[in-house]
């Protein structure tokens, strides 16, 4: 058994986001059962009663020990979260009732006040006193609530106020803080949501695959297939949690959810393990321990949990591989209001999944101004708590420009402004975190290389490569490549230009992590990452002298071009600002699809996703509102076919 | 949705006797949309008071409305003093009853406009600056529709929108990609001046409406003396750093100022032929957001971000602490009290 971990960085970070809900812990987890455990067993659970019998024995430990944590002493710990646990048990309904008016005398503002405040008022309709959901009810007229900024932020405002409205029909603008009656709100948010579905399932969704803000998806949307009235919204909610499931599951190793991100912090950038992700991995699948206090939001998605069953096919997508595979999906970037020629950014995921690794990867540009991830060699660890296993570089850019481009905002106040917004390393040299106009990637299979033209002037004019405490055998070759081994992966790592190495992290405030950074200070720069398990050689020697013997050509100038023949035989011909090329024919980004790849498959504009695994499929269809399980006829040899 | 009330007592004025003077015992009254929460992040609880505050016959700004830290602008109906718009991230939140209660007249499909107008001269309309283009209601915020008719399909970033106070419907808009005229109520629009980033504030001299001022991102600071058909660069003044504020003192004709945060404050009083940097007895000049003049006063505002407002009343000479401790002004208004 392990013992007590002590707090984490991203504890902290889950406290702060704890303490926008009104959430206080009296001491941060301790006793939290599977946080503190040994690690969950990978091997899959085939029978479905099995399954549902571990999955809600989870959601049990999760309400236990977020009930075990109210002090009844202290009104405090009896937060917004607490009372919802203690509505779904049944227990201290008199004291829920008197919290709840309490809490509603100074309402919270915005989406992250909202979906809790609905979960409150679902949970406690038959249980709370008149008076505690009178007060609830009347919250919802004094205080303006806030939109926000963000595609998270309106999931959860609008599914709130939907929801609330819902609940509360036929009632006058005068009762509603947006002066808009039950009805008018209803239709308002509805059609926003649908709206945002069409998006997603048609160009991509736009926040994919964030190591937190999957939280603020995962909670509306079930929040929607429990608690609508209305049955197509019903069913909206559930298609969406399938699809993000399924996307989840096919992104994840054992559980651990990798790059490329949309959205993700300053810690899972490099402990990939500890986010919110791990949370719905641990719940939904069991295969890898959930992340402390189970990511604070994740109390209010165990909440309602019991509503959901995770379909088979995609509990076999994350659980159960035997081949390596290549997934392509299309997402799409934040809005850009300005600066730029469109008003979504596509964006072409590359995503290579194998036993001992996953190597991940967008094509580069700007997703999302701050927190993005663009690319990355992830490895599998026995235990990923604590380890940062992961390699990459990146361009560590600064631009109010590019923040402008996303934000109603003026240019001067948002560098400094977002480091104090959660986002602490924004504006610093040495940050892990975000992504580059002047990056281009392409990824074949277990290579990467990115390309980097910086101009003169730009806020910074190096990169940063990232060298985890975690990795084995570090060893710069003459050759040019630098060697290490991470769990049972082999690494090789080529700098296109000179470098030092850096170790201090000035935005962190444990600043010395063990971590090593490759700095390079050229404008004309790249990174050529190679990645293969262990058990393909006889030594990690062997490995190098097969890096060492594959035919490589670098030229910097005028304009950053690699042509490599990589460990699969492929060759990858780059020059920045050029489509790559692969074995002399050109990457068409344009014939991209939706999902592409053994487990997903949907074509672009389609609103119609096809979810398979071996002989299982469910098609999510979004226009007939439809989901259909099918069993498909067994074929030889197929992905991921062991059952 | 009902209001919320309370009252901000503005610090007093420490470097300038007789400062409070310039109080509402005259013509207007004054409005701001301020901001007061410092490092205020989407879902954490208010603890200070944020969004509209009107200057009391004491000098006192007096918060009213919602606890809102997101209200960059506001616009009245002249018939009616008890009508106003707001632009806020919501969207256009309205009154009509001087904010005892309000409405977010538009949808989920026009969100965080900056800008606000209603059109003096038909009130029934009134415009929104929105970040993918301008919305236009003509029956006070009952129904919203798009009027982009002449705007670019990119470009169209709309920060500041001003309707031209002595002819309905002749309205400019500021831009990402430029400076914008209508002379059919927003029914079409045609490129009057071109910008390489945003225009960031528009302001129609209240001694001649054929002189209009505009500040850039990038092209420094624009004057249009033919009513907004021709623009050229103003001289003296930086296009390195953007420019966010400017302002005609209303009591003097030929006096100007105009804001950045890079430059702190300059002002002319000679109608823009010589500028002089006037930030001496500020704290620091860096964040300077918002110029104003008090119409009846010839008071001088100024406002640092996150840092409350200044108040000069020998026009920038020398400066003293407003109110609004720790805040930014968003924007300030000045309304007749002749009209209500």
């Amino acid at each position: 058994m392990m013992t007590t971990r002590p707090a984490s960085p991203a504890t902290i970070l889950t406290a702060a986001a704890l303490g926008l809900a009104g959430i206080v812990f009296p001491s941060v987890a301790s006793a939290q059962p599977s946080y503190t455990g040994p690690v969950p067993s990978r091997a899959v659970i085939g029978r479905a009663d099995y399954r549902r019998e571990a999955y809600v024995k989870r959601i049990d430990e999760v309400l236990n020990w977020r009930s075990g944590r109210v002090d009844r002493s202290n009104p405090a710990t009896l937060d917004m979260a607490a009372i919802c646990v203690k509505l779904v048990q049944g227990e201290d309904l008199d004291l829920c009732s008197a919290r709840v008016i309490e809490l509603m005398k100074d309402p919270g503002t915005g989406p992250f006040w909202m979906f809790p405040a609905v979960a409150v008022a679902y949970l406690g309709k038959d249980k709370l006193s008149p008076e505690a959901r009178a007060s609830l009810r009347a919250a919802w007229s004094k205080v303006l609530q806030m939109r926000g900024d963000t595609e998270n932020h309106w999931a959860m405002y609008y599914t709130s106020l939907y929801l609330m409205s819902e609940l509360y029909p036929n009632e006058a603008g005068a009762t509603w803080y947006s002066g808009k009656s039950s009805e008018e709100n209803l239709a308002e948010s509805k059609g926003y949501l649908i709206h945002w579905m069409d998006l997603a399932t048609t160009l991509g969704q736009g926040e994919f695959n964030p190591t937190h803000y999957i939280g603020e998806y995962m909670i509306p949307m079930l929040f929607l297939a429990t608690w609508a009235k209305d049955p197509e919204m019903r069913i909206r909610g559930h298609m969406m949690v399938d699809w993000l499931m399924a996307d989840h599951a096919a992104s994840t190793l054992n559980g651990v959810l990798r790059g490329a991100n949309a959205r993700t912090d300053d810690t899972s950038v490099t402990e990939r393990w500890n986010a919110l992700a791990s949370f719905f991995s641990w719940l939904m699948f069991g295969n890898t321990p959930p992340p402390a206090n189970y990511g604070g939001w994740g109390i209010y998605f165990a909440a309602v949990a019991k509503n959901y069953t995770l379909p088979e096919v995609i509990y076999r997508i994350a659980m159960d591989r035997d081949h390596d595979y290549t997934q392509r999906d299309l997402k799409r970037s934040r809005r850009r209001w300005r600066y730029s020629d469109v008003d979504y950014a596509p964006v072409y995921k590359t995503n290579y999944m194998r036993h001992d690794y996953a190597v991940g990867s967008y094509e580069g540009g700007i997703t999302d101004p701050i927190q993005a991830h663009v690319w990355d060699v992830t490895w599998d660890v026995p235990d990923p708590r604590g380890v940062n296993n992961t390699m990459f570089s990146l361009h560590p850019i600064s631009s109010a420009q590019d923040m402008q481009m996303y934000f109603a905002e003026v240019p001067d106040w948002m560098q400094l402004g977002v480091t104090r917004e959660g986002k602490p390393s924004y504006d610093s040299a040495d940050k892990m975190l975000g992504s580059s106009r002047f990056e281009q990637v392409l990824q074949d299979k277990d290579t990467v290389i990115a390309l980097y033209d910086i101009p003169p002037g730009t806020r910074f004019e190096h990169i940063n490569g990232y060298f985890s405490k975690d990795l084995k055998n570090l060893t710069e070759d003459p050759s040019g490549w630098i060697f290490a081994q991470g769990g049972n992966t082999y690494l090789a790592y080529r700098p296109l230009a000179p470098y030092v190495w850096g170790t201090t992290w000035s935005w962190a405030k444990d600043k010395d992590k063990g971590d090593r950074r490759l700095i390079s200070p050229h404008l004309k720069n790249g990174t050529i990452v190679q990645a293969a398990s262990a058990s393909e050689f006889k030594s990690f020697a062997d490995f190098q002298a097969a890096i060492r013997a594959l035919p490589l050509s670098i030229k910097l100038e005028p304009t950053p071009t690699v042509t490599f023949k990589s460990l699969r035989g492929n060759l990858l011909r780059f020059t920045y600002g050029e489509n790559p090329s692969i074995n002399g024919t050109r990457v068409d980004y344009s014939k991209w699809k939706l999902f592409e790849g053994p487990y997903l498959n949907a074509e672009k504009g389609s609103r119609r996703l096809v979810i398979t695994h071996g002989e299982l499929e469910r098609i999510l269809d979004f226009n007939t509102l439809s989901i259909v399980d099918r069993v498909l006829p067994e074929k030889a040899g197929d992905a991921g076919s062991s059952r | 949705m009902p209001a919320l009330t309370a009252v901000f007592v503005a610090a007093l004025a420490s470097t300038a006797p007789g400062a409070r003077a310039a109080s509402a015992a005259t013509g207007h009254d004054m409005y701001l949309c301020a901001g007061v929460n410092r490092d205020y992040i989407v879902g954490a609880k208010l603890v200070t008071l944020s969004g509209l505050y009107r200057r009391t016959a004491k000098g006192e700004y007096e918060h009213f409305g919602p606890n809102y830290p997101q209200i960059f602008a506001i616009s009245f109906d002249p018939r009616n003093h008890k009508v106003f718009y707001t632009a806020t991230i919501n969207g256009c939140v309205q009154t009509s009853d001087g904010g005892e209660t309000w409405r977010i007249s538009t949808s989920w499909d026009m969100t965080e406009p900056k800008d606000v107008c209603v059109d003096g001269n038909a009130p029934d309309n009134v415009y929104l600056a929105l970040p993918d283009g301008i919305a236009v209601s003509n029956d006070r915020g009952g129904t919203w529709v798009r009027r982009e008719k002449g705007l670019p399909a990119r470009g169209k970033y709309t920060q500041t929108i001003k309707v031209d106070r002595t002819r309905a419907g002749r309205v400019l808009a500021g831009c990402e990609s430029g400076i914008y005229l209508s002379e059919n109520g927003a029914e079409s629009w045609r490129k009057v001046a071109s910008a390489t980033a945003t225009v960031t504030q528009l302001q129609q001299s209240p001694h001649d409406p054929k002189l209009w001022l505009a500040t850039t991102q990038n092209e420094g600071v624009l004057v249009s003396r033919d009513g907004g058909r021709n623009w050229k660069r103003i001289g003296g003044l930086s296009t390195e750093h953007a420019w966010y504020s400017v302002t005609f003192d209303p009591t003097h004709e030929s006096r100007w100022a105009v804001c950045g945060w890079q430059y702190g404050i300059f002002t002319s009083e000679d109608g823009g032929k010589t500028w002089t940097a006037r930030n001496q007895g500020l704290p620091d000049y860096h964040g300077a957001f918002r110029v104003s003049v008090d119409p009846d006063s010839g008071r001088l505002y100024f406002n640092l971000w996150r840092r409350g407002f200044y108040a000069s009343d020998d026009f920038g000479r020398s400066w003293h602490f407003e109110g609004i401790e720790g805040g930014t002004v968003y924007n300030f208004a000045y309304i007749s009290k002749g009209a209500k």
